[in-house]
């Protein structure tokens, strides 16, 4: 009874508040490794993303992934994006990446496990898609148009997760052309030719499930500090650094998984952040997401 | 049959994928020079190497304020294509106008000196190649 208690509260503080994370791909990292599925060597992965932003940009971002273990401690994981942004700008959709994430797990000792992971991420677009010739701002764009690296650790400890990981641009392909100057509304500062700095992260989730295991919950607290402060050039062809673009976001998630079968469940995530950077020009600004996901192994 | 139309109907999600909205209308641009505006300069387009160009920028004044207007213009197709008013015939010191209309009127900044920015070059910006050079002529 307690522990129902404790798992409404938790579900009913996370709907109020709301949920979301500030994800260029760093946030969902790993998770497609976390499977208990022993038996099976592969899984597909179909999920739906709603995502609330700035201004009035609402997201809908649903994705697929594919994961194949070749044996006890190695994986692979290819995922493919397609978003959906709409607000006062209109409508713009477009495939938006694709990662490439790989995935050693040591052997468990004494209730405890460590697993690495390493992978790439591949922009499809420049993230200068536009509506009738108009720019516009990274918000709306699909993707933020950087090659990046992912390098990332996770200890499991009985119930708990901690992961760190890492997200590296490393090649900027982002040709972004929007300017506020030119531009009907304030609501989003000016990201031509924008470039990003890498961030870090760091995640600490707690695991229980019901008596027959048929519901699991997870909840977390997600710490993304980017490392940096962001740039783009300005109308006169100079580059400008974007002043407090850098610092902290803190995401609460709450993760609940139905287990349908031995090889498919179903999942119900909600996110929002608590702190969040004072600017934030890459538009990772999901003030809430919802997102269920359908996986199968085979 | 039933995954037939899924199919159709995911297929024409994925390719609804540009909608505009209030910020994005036709009707937001200026394309017309007030009557009182006055024309300060004018200039002639040359293309670079493979690319055709016509027409030329004439830049109009009205009270403070200068607007630059694109005048018998067309040109290759090319993607990202913007306005720049250059210091010299190449884009290294100019001041970006904005996306390539040939309709558009462009408000030029206040702090911009036409005596010093005397060219307007039409310059891809994502591959960072350069269209066509037009030197500006004081009227």
């Amino acid at each position: 009874m307690k522990k129902s208690i404790v798992i409404l509260s938790l579900f009913f503080y996370s709907f109020v508040t709301a949920q979301g994370c500030s994800d260029a791909g760093i946030c969902t990292i790993g998770t497609a490794f976390q499977s208990n599925e022993k038996e099976h060597k592969n899984s597909i992965e179909l999920a739906t993303v709603y995502g609330v932003g700035e201004a009035d940009v609402t997201y809908i971002s649903p994705y697929i992934s594919y994961t194949r273990k070749f044996n006890e401690k190695i994986a692979l994981s290819a995922k493919v994006t397609f978003s959906s942004a709409n607000g006062s700008f209109g409508t713009r959709a477009s495939f938006g990446d694709a990662y490439l994430i790989g995935n050693y797990t040591f052997k468990e000792k004494k209730n405890t496990q460590w697993s690495v992971i390493t992978g790439w991420k591949f922009p499809f677009t420049a993230s200068n898609l536009k509506i009738n010739d108009f720019s516009l701002p990274l918000d709306y764009q699909a993707s933020l148009g950087t090659f990046d690296l992912f390098l990332g650790a996770n200890l499991k400890y009985k119930k708990w997760d901690f992961n760190s990981a890492l997200q590296i641009p490393v090649f900027n392909n982002n040709k972004n052309s929007y300017f506020v100057e030119y531009s009907a509304t304030t609501d989003f500062p000016s990201t031509n030719l924008f470039e990003r700095k890498s961030d870090a992260l760091f995640r600490t989730t707690y695991t229980f499930k019901t008596s027959k295991e048929k519901l699991t919950f997870k909840p977390n607290i997600l710490f993304i500090y980017h490392l940096g402060e962001d740039s783009y050039e300005n109308i006169f062809g100079q580059r400008q650094t974007i002043e407090n673009s850098d610092g902290l976001t803190i995401n609460g998630n709450l993760v609940t998984n139905y287990q349908i079968d031995k090889q498919s469940s179903l999942e119900l995530s909600l996110a929002t952040p608590f702190v969040v950077r004072e600017i934030r020009p890459d538009g990772l600004t999901r003030g809430f997401v919802a997102s269920i996901h359908y996986r199968i192994a085979f | 049959m039933k995954t037939t139309f899924l199919i159709l109907s995911l297929l024409i999600v994925l390719t609804s994928c540009e909608i505009e909205g209030d910020l994005t209308k036709d009707e937001l641009r200026s394309t017309t020079i007030p009557n009182s505006s006055e024309l300060k300069f004018q200039g002639v387009f040359s293309p670079t190497s493979g690319i055709t160009v016509a027409g030329g920028p004439k830049i109009y004044q009205s009270g403070n304020q200068y607007q630059l207007k694109l005048d018998g213009f067309s040109i290759s197709d090319g993607p990202d294509l913007k306005v720049y008013l250059s210091k010299s015939d190449s884009p290294t010191e100019f001041v970006n106008l904005g996306n390539l209309v040939p309709t558009a009127v462009y408000t030029i900044p206040q702090q911009v000196d036409l005596n010093e920015y005397k060219y307007v070059l039409i310059h891809c910006q994502q591959y960072n190649h350069l269209f066509a050079i037009a030197l500006l002529n004081e009227i």
